[in-house]
C-alpha cells in the first residue's frame, strides 16, 4: 500500500457512500466511522469494495476509553470482526466517553485531567490494543467545559498516555482551536506542547458559532462538522504541520452534509497547505518560535 | 470532590433527561465561562436531536400517518425512558413501535404499533444483503426419506409479521404518495412477508398456512417441523408446493441436510 504521510483523506458518510462506488472519484485516503458499518451489511459490503480502490481509515465513535464503569466488548469484537474485513491503515477512538453502563450517549462526553481519569484511559486503552492487536490513536477532544478535579493540562495527560500505552495521537487541529477559544488558552502553545512524536493522523472539520449561555456577550464555539474548515483551523494547521511535519490529514463534514465534489475540494486546499510547508524543525522540537510568541500575546 | 463514577452518573443524567435540574448537581463541579453547566446544553442537544432525527429517519411513514410533531414528541419520550443499548445507531429503534402503542398517539391511531413494526422491518431487510438463492435442482438431490430432517437458511433479508390491521395497505398508501377521497382501515388479521436486500424491499401478503411454514422454516425449524406447524394452521396446507414456492421466490440461500450438519450448498 502507498504511503499516505502527505496526502489528504476525506469523511465518508454513509450519503456520499453510492456515489462514491460509482464514481470512484481521485481520493488519497477514506475515513469511516465503523459504527456506521457493523449492523448495515449493505453498507459493509460497499465498503469492502470501496477498501480495493481506497486506504481506509477506522474512526471509532462507540469505544469510550474514559468510561468508568468499563467499555463494551462485544462492541469491541464486532470491530475486530470488521477490522480483519477491511484492514484499515488506522483505527482511531477519542479521548472522551459515551456510555454509562448499558446506555450509549451518543456523544463524546468531557473526562476531567487527573490521575483517576488517566488509569481508566490507559486500562481501557491497553484493552482495546489488545483486542484489535495493533495501535489506537487518539484524538484530542473539542472541549464546552472543564473540570475543577483536573490536575494537569490535556497535553500532558495525552503523552502520559501515550508514555503508558504506546498509543498514537490523532490531533484535531479544528477541535485545538474551538477548545481553546471556549477554554480560554493558546491554540499554538496546545500545539506546541502537544508529544508530537505521536502524532500519526490529523483532522481538520468546520465548526459553528453561537452565543455562549455561560458568559454572556460571549460566543461559545461547536465543534459541529457542519461547515467548511474555518481560517482559524487553516492557521493553526499550517503552524502544526511545521512542529509535526506532514501527516495525513483529514477533512471532515457530517453534519448538513454537501455534495461529495464540495468535500472534495476541501482536500486539494489541504494538500496545498501540505505542500507549501517547510519541513519540521528538529532541534527544539518546537517550530518559529517567534511566530507562535505573537500568539501566544494574542492568548485571552 | 465526587469520583469519576459519581461524576459520570449525575453527566449521565444531566444528557438523558436533559432538565436543568440534573445540570445543577455537576455545577460545583465544572469550569468554563461563568456559568460552566448552562454548557452542557450543548451535550443535551446532540444526545437530543441526533437520536430523535435517527429516529425521524427509520421513521418516515410513522411521521406521516401521525404527523412529524407527534413523532417528535414521542422519539423526545422514547430517547429519555430508553437510551440506546450499543454504538450502533442502526440498531436503535426497535423498541419504538412497542413505545408507541403506550404513548398518547395510539389513542388515534390503534394500528401505530403494527405500522411502525412493519415500517422497522422494511428499513432491516433493506439493508441486508442477500446470497446466491438456492436452485430446485438442488433441493431435488435430498433423498426422500432426509428432507423432514432437513434445515434451510433463509435470505437474511426476510421477516414475517401476523399482526392484527392490514397496515400493508397503509403503506401502499404511503408509498405511492397517494391520498385517496376515503380511506378505512378496520381490524384484520393479516400475514406478511417483508423481503429486500441492498436497498430495495417488498412486502406481500401470505396465507396463514404459508406464512406459518415460512416463519417457522426462517426461525431454524426442520422441513417436517415447520410443515407440521403449517398444518395445524390449515390441514388442506400442501409442504411440497409450499417448499417449491420457496425456492421459486428465491428464499433459501442455503441447505442444511440435519441439525448438526454443516451447509452443503
Amino acid at each position: 500500500m502507498k504511503s499516505i504521510s502527505n496526502i489528504s483523506g476525506v469523511g465518508l458518510r454513509l450519503p456520499h457512500l453510492t456515489e462514491m462506488v460509482a464514481t470512484l472519484p481521485s481520493a488519497g485516503w477514506l475515513e469511516v466511522h465503523p459504527e456506521n458499518f457493523l449492523a448495515n451489511p449493505h453498507a459493509a459490503e460497499l465498503l469492502a469494495e470501496l477498501s480495493t480502490h481506497y486506504p481506509i481509515s477506522f474512526h471509532t465513535v462507540g469505544i469510550s476509553v474514559g468510561s468508568v464503569r468499563g467499555i463494551d466488548r462485544l462492541h469491541l469484537k464486532r470491530l475486530r470482526s470488521v477490522i480483519d474485513r477491511i484492514h484499515p491503515i488506522f483505527v482511531s477512538g477519542h479521548l472522551a466517553w459515551s456510555t454509562y453502563g448499558n446506555d450509549y450517549l451518543n456523544d463524546l462526553l468531557p473526562i476531567p485531567c487527573n490521575e483517576e481519569a488517566l488509569r481508566v484511559v490507559t486500562a481501557h486503552v491497553d484493552e482495546v490494543q489488545e483486542v484489535l492487536d495493533r495501535s489506537y490513536l487518539i484524538e484530542n477532544p473539542a472541549s464546552y467545559v472543564g473540570f475543577c478535579s483536573s490536575t494537569m493540562p490535556e497535553t500532558e495527560f495525552l503523552s502520559e498516555l501515550v508514555r503508558r500505552t504506546g498509543c498514537k495521537l490523532l490531533c484535531d487541529v479544528s477541535n485545538v482551536v474551538v477548545s481553546a477559544h471556549n477554554m480560554n488558552y493558546s491554540a499554538y502553545r496546545y500545539i506546541d506542547d502537544f508529544p508530537a512524536d505521536a502524532v500519526a493522523e490529523i483532522h481538520l472539520g468546520g465548526y459553528t458559532r453561537e452565543e455562549d449561555e455561560a458568559t454572556p456577550d460571549s460566543e461559545l464555539w461547536i465543534d459541529t462538522h457542519a461547515a467548511a474548515i474555518a481560517a482559524p483551523s487553516w492557521d493553526l494547521y499550517a503552524y502544526a504541520l511545521r512542529r509535526f511535519g506532514s501527516k495525513p490529514t483529514l477533512v471532515e463534514w457530517d453534519n448538513d452534509i454537501p455534495p461529495l465534489s464540495t468535500l472534495l475540494a476541501e482536500t486539494t486546499k489541504v494538500d496545498k497547505a501540505m505542500h507549501a510547508t517547510d519541513p519540521p524543525c528538529v532541534d527544539s522540537g518546537k517550530c518559529n518560535r517567534n511566530r507562535s510568541e505573537g500568539h501566544y500575546a494574542d492568548a485571552r | 470532590m465526587p469520583t469519576l463514577a459519581e461524576t459520570q452518573l449525575r453527566f449521565r443524567d444531566a444528557v438523558v433527561h436533559g432538565d436543568m435540574q440534573h445540570v445543577s448537581s455537576l455545577a460545583s463541579l465544572l469550569l468554563g465561562g461563568r456559568s460552566p453547566e448552562k454548557r452542557l446544553i450543548v451535550h443535551q442537544r446532540n444526545y437530543r436531536q441526533s437520536l430523535v432525527d435517527a429516529l425521524l429517519t427509520k421513521f418516515p411513514a410513522t411521521g406521516w400517518l401521525l404527523g412529524t410533531q407527534t413523532l417528535t414528541e414521542a422519539a423526545t419520550r422514547f430517547i429519555r425512558e430508553c437510551p440506546p443499548q450499543a454504538p450502533c445507531i442502526a440498531e436503535f429503534g426497535a423498541g419504538f413501535p412497542d413505545f408507541l402503542s403506550l404513548s398518547p398517539p395510539a389513542m388515534r391511531a390503534p394500528c401505530v404499533r403494527e405500522f411502525a413494526e412493519l415500517e422497522w422491518y422494511v428499513g432491516k431487510v433493506a439493508i441486508a444483503v442477500s446470497g446466491i438463492p438456492v436452485a430446485l435442482e438442488e433441493l431435488s438431490t435430498i433423498q426422500a426419506e432426509a428432507l423432514p430432517d432437513t434445515l434451510l437458511e433463509l435470505q437474511p433479508g426476510l421477516h414475517y409479521l401476523n399482526i392484527s390491521w392490514p397496515v400493508d395497505e397503509l403503506m401502499e398508501l404511503y408509498l405511492s404518495e397517494t391520498i385517496p377521497e376515503h380511506f378505512e382501515l378496520l381490524p384484520a388479521r393479516v400475514c406478511i412477508e417483508v423481503r429486500g436486500a441492498r436497498g430495495e424491499f417488498r412486502f406481500s401478503r401470505l396465507d396463514p398456512a404459508q406464512a406459518t411454514f415460512r416463519k417457522a422454516i426462517s426461525e431454524g425449524h426442520s422441513i417436517g417441523d415447520a410443515a407440521e406447524s403449517a398444518l395445524e394452521a390449515d390441514a388442506g396446507f400442501d409442504p411440497g408446493r409450499g417448499l417449491v414456492a420457496l425456492v421459486d421466490a428465491g428464499l433459501i440461500q442455503a441447505i442444511r441436510k440435519g441439525p448438526d450438519e454443516s451447509s452443503c450448498s
